[in-house]
């Protein structure tokens, strides 16, 4: 009995070791933080773009201000925001979509702020009218990428995809695991039936490309390999994974990925939110951040990241232009509101889960 | 074994002695205060190690939980929603479906406990107890196992059997077994070659530590093999259950095999509503909660059985007199049988999912329409001298040698109070809880960990524990924990206290008789328990995802994350090269004890 309490103290003490370490670093960070020049706190950026990290060293060598970048898939990081809801560590978030960011904001969470940004019109149809949060770029859902070297037949609207030349080959991701799947299927929603109509007329598209054989993968990279293999011929991807795609792979005489834009094209922007809960020095501080994001230095900054994928968005602001790998943006685009369509996303995927996967 | 009894018992009669001295010598009231408070102070040091020890559990373990869980009734404590006491989550998540991926949870965590344990133990008893050929090599192999991630195992499969599959061009199209592994029964299988290197090591250290006396007295009663089987069999049972406890657990939990193998198979289970409740906008903890508590139930039906199973038993077989075993020598027919069978566990178990990193990082679009097919050691030219490799992976094995370290301690203590017979209340509390931190999947934990040390009121306290390195190891010690400590519950509950007491009779002390009689006989199994740690930890990810302090990168979250951008090359070439980092580790560690180890502590399940 002695020794095992003996052991139960060294356990015990050696704990107690980690734990007084871990304060001890914590103490040094924030003591640093303090001392060193006035007014320059780290700023927290919340990020899953795969320019997050590049974006966070270049501007610190701008302008002296640290940021501490937590990179991630969009889930993760907005479970641990939720869970951080009633004592927010992060500064900054910046992530694909915005109805996350709507919703955010109803929650009184975001602070708003009206960058002097140089909008185009793509710019100014996604910037939300109490400018709670910032769009840096955007892509598009879906784009319809097909293997030419295997067919011939290129839809030109959605419908074409439920006809029988379509049957059995059209692949898309499942929206409970793809972060960018949502907000396809509520774009194809909101096209089809508007907010007034709701989801119905979108269910019934939906069912009836299931009953044409359509296939459900977990993610981009999951219906890009089904297209690879030739278990599909079409899939319905997020526009930036679709051009990479076509930039990375040498066509063969097997596999020759190009790329159609549907009419309406759902803009899928990237978004930066900055959190309400930060300090004064902060809050000036994410704005700058901001404001680098959006100034050609930061466009080319994050144009330089990942050129087979998060890289390969369109700019949304007149002094950046896209990069040469992308077409011309959709002409067909849409916004949908993240505001009605937002809150309806749990009911729409749970539907989709039971019903069409 | 008399000697011993004999010798304890005069150990108790010593003490009284001394104790009656004591009082004679208090004639003085100030004298008698002074005692009594000197005997006060003494029943302090004696109990405070343990009050520490449950203050530290409550910390790591049932504060996260019991938050997380209260979110469900009141979402108000922890500011997810306006009320203070409600149920309306619980009729939000008990539907139709929740019950329907309950009772597939059930049968899938049943199913692939039996069929880890059951490979476990033949796996344990060819290795320990036979001259099988290529015995040796399993002891890597199954903590390569332990390595290997789901998704690898997953993606093996997938990239064999899938429509167009490699299969398929190699000329046979795998018809059924596409559709076998597609759905229940392919969950079950990666599940199970997860739920192996668990079963193994829990039910093999406990195997070493029964020695050949039992089935030698079997035999000289005339039992015939299968008799000495049973004996060996019960006598193993707190190992047996402790593996199906675990491997039930970890598999109840599974969230990733499940959505990724069996994606349109409508094979819902428990934990997919807990996900679309966290990983969705807006995040609803309390549904998430409330499908949590749900997920104890099974739990508890888990730790019942278990409980029933070894009621009034005793399995202390473990002494310094525990007799060499003796090698069965298997006949040439047997040997060839027995070498086919390892093989094919080999090939299922390690061979697919080595194949799937091969098909991922080693040959340019393998099986597909695109890609050279070629060999290339492109991505592991191309992450081997990158950062993003380097840094993580050294962050990450220091954190995971911190936690091996600190819980192979406390895991000793956790394993002698779950091994205590009868079972204490304290020790069922702590199965509960132990049981509990793994049937939780691993996110809901570490939100539970947000919730706990992310409180504005600790922050005032001047208490900031979330976003530190120290938060984070302590996360990995509460998730390593469960299972370290029921991989060495086995052992634990094969010691024979009287040695302990023997030698504190014979004037050695407390540390002393723990480090020259308790140690020795489980210096091997607590090696396995400490590699069993640090390999689980280096690249344990759902804590790792919500925990980590901003700007510091574990190795996992930068693996996910170059996956989750489509670069399935560099993403699995470091999973390989880290794979391949910490079996250097098991290796070394290994060869050391064999090199430095004395030579009593290597004694123990020896065969002669």
């Amino acid at each position: 009995m002695i020794h095992k309490s003996r052991v139960a103290a060294g356990a015990a003490a050696l704990t107690a070791m980690v734990l007084l370490a871990g304060c001890t670093s914590t103490q040094a960070t924030s003591l640093t933080g303090s001392t060193s020049t006035a007014k320059v706190e780290p700023l927290v950026l919340y990020a899953a773009e795969a320019y997050d990290a590049n974006m966070g060293k270049a501007f610190t060598a701008k302008t002296g201000i640290p940021v501490k970048v937590v990179d991630d898939s969009t889930g993760p990081l907005l479970t641990k925001i939720a869970a951080e809801k009633n004592n927010p560590q992060w500064s900054l978030f910046w992530a694909d979509g915005d109805t996350a960011f709507s919703s955010l904001d109803q929650q009184g969470e975001l602070l708003s702020y009206k960058p002097n940004a140089p909008w185009n019109a793509v710019g100014k149809a996604i910037v939300p009218s109490d400018n709670s949060y910032i769009p840096t770029g955007t892509t598009v859902m879906a784009a319809l990428i097909y293997n030419s070297a295997k067919t011939t037949s290129v839809p030109t609207t959605y419908d074409d995809l439920a006809t029988s030349a379509y049957t059995g080959k059209v692949g898309m991701n499942d929206p409970s695991q793809s972060g960018p799947t949502y907000p396809f299927i509520a774009g194809v929603m909101n096209q089809l039936g508007g907010q007034s109509a709701g989801v119905s007329d979108g269910e019934a598209y939906f069912t009836k490309l299931k009953s044409n054989g359509l296939k459900v993968y977990p993610t981009n990279g999951d219906t890009l390999h089904a297209l690879e293999t030739g278990q599909i011929n079409y899939g319905l991807i997020q526009s930036s994974a679709a051009t990479g795609e076509v930039v990375k792979v040498k066509p063969t005489s097997g596999y020759a990925p190009k790329i159609v834009y549907l009419p309406k094209s759902t803009l899928l922007p990237s978004v930066i939110g900055i959190d309400k809960a930060i300090d004064k020095t902060q809050q000036t501080e994410a704005k700058q951040f901001v404001d680098y994001a959006l100034s050609p230095e930061g466009q080319k900054v994050m144009q330089g990241a990942d050129l087979a994928g998060d890289s390969l968005f369109w700019p949304i602001v007149d002094n950046s232009t896209a990069l040469t790998q992308l077409p011309a943006f959709p002409a067909d685009y849409q916004r949908i509101d993240p505001t009605f369509w937002g809150p309806l996303q749990a009911q729409v995927v749970t539907w989709f889960d039971s019903n069409i996967k | 074994m008399v000697e011993l009894t004999r010798v304890s018992a005069n150990s108790g009669a010593s003490r009284s002695r001394v104790r009656s001295a004591v009082p004679t010598t208090a004639g003085v009231v100030g004298t008698a205060a002074r005692s009594l408070l000197s005997r006060f102070g003494a029943i302090l040091i004696r109990i405070n190690p343990f009050t520490l020890f449950w203050l530290l559990i409550v910390a790591i373990l049932i504060l996260p939980i019991v938050l997380f869980l209260a979110v469900a009734f009141s979402p108000r404590l922890l500011d997810q929603g306006t009320e203070w006491f409600t149920l309306s989550a619980f009729a939000q998540a008990v539907n139709g479906q929740l019950l329907l991926g309950l009772l597939h949870s059930l049968v899938i965590g049943v199913t692939t406990a039996v069929a880890s344990a059951a490979v476990g133990f033949l796996l344990s008893w060819v290795v320990l107890r036979t001259n099988a050929p290529g015995r040796r090599i399993w002891t890597g192999v199954v903590f390569a196992l332990l390595l290997t991630p789901s998704y690898l195992i997953a993606l093996g499969w997938e990239r064999l059997v899938e429509p167009n599959g490699v299969l398929q061009v190699l000329g046979w199209d795998p018809i059924w077994l596409r559709d076998v592994i597609y759905g229940p029964v392919g969950i079950v299988i990666v599940l199970t070659v997860k739920g192996i290197p668990f079963a193994f090591l829990a039910i093999s250290n406990a195997m070493r530590g029964l020695g050949h006396e039992f089935e030698d007295a079997a035999r000289v009663h005339g039992g015939g093999r299968i008799a000495s089987l049973r004996i060996v069999l019960s006598l193993l049972a707190p190992a047996v259950w402790s593996a199906l406890a675990i491997v039930f657990a970890e598999s109840v939990s599974d969230f990733g095999v499940a959505s990724t193998l069996a994606n349109d198979a409508h094979f819902p289970v428990a934990t997919y509503s807990l996900y679309n409740a966290v990983q969705a906008f807006p995040v609803n903890f309390p549904v998430a909660s409330a499908v949590s508590w749900v997920l104890l139930i099974l739990v508890v039906l888990a730790l019942l059985a278990q409980s029933r199973a070894l009621r009034g038993r005793s399995f202390r077989v473990l002494g310094g007199r525990s007799r060499p075993v003796l090698r069965v020598q298997l006949s040439r027919g047997a040997k060839v049988l027995c070498t086919l069978a390892l093989f094919i566990l080999l090939v299922i178990s390690l061979g697919v999912p080595t194949f799937g990193a091969i098909s991922a990082s080693l040959i340019d679009g393998l099986g597909s329409l695109a890609g050279t097919h070629q060999w290339t050691l492109d991505n592991y030219q191309r992450v081997i001298v990158s950062p993003d490799l380097s840094q993580p992976l050294l962050f990450s094995a220091e954190l995971a040698a911190i936690t091996a370290t600190v819980t192979l301690v406390l895991a000793v203590v956790c394993a002698r109070l779950l091994a205590n017979k009868g079972g204490s209340f304290g020790g069922r509390i702590l199965d509960l809880v132990l049981l509990a931190a793994v049937a939780l999947p691993g996110i809901v934990f570490a939100a539970g960990y947000i919730f706990a040390y992310n409180l504005p009121l600790t922050n005032t306290l001047g208490i900031h524990l979330y976003g530190t390195t120290a938060l984070l190891v302590l996360a990995y010690l509460a998730t390593a924990l469960p299972s370290t400590s029921r991989v060495l519950v086995g052992t634990m509950s094969q010691i024979q206290e009287s040695m302990s007491h023997a030698a504190r009779v014979h004037g050695n002390g407390a540390i002393r008789s723990w480090l020259s009689i308790v140690l020795p006989v489980t210096a091997r199994p607590m090696l396995s328990a400490w590699l069993l740690t640090y390999t689980a930890t280096l690249l344990e990810l759902p804590v790792s995802q919500l925990l980590a302090p901003p700007g510091s990168l574990p190795i996992s979250v930068g693996i996910t994350s170059t996956l989750a951008k489509y670069d399935f090359g560099g993403g699995t070439a470091m999973e390989v090269l880290a794979i391949l980092s910490a079996l250097a580790v098991v290796g070394v560690a290994y060869l050391l004890f064999k090199l430095i180890a004395p030579a009593g502590w290597r004694r123990i399940g020896r065969s002669a």
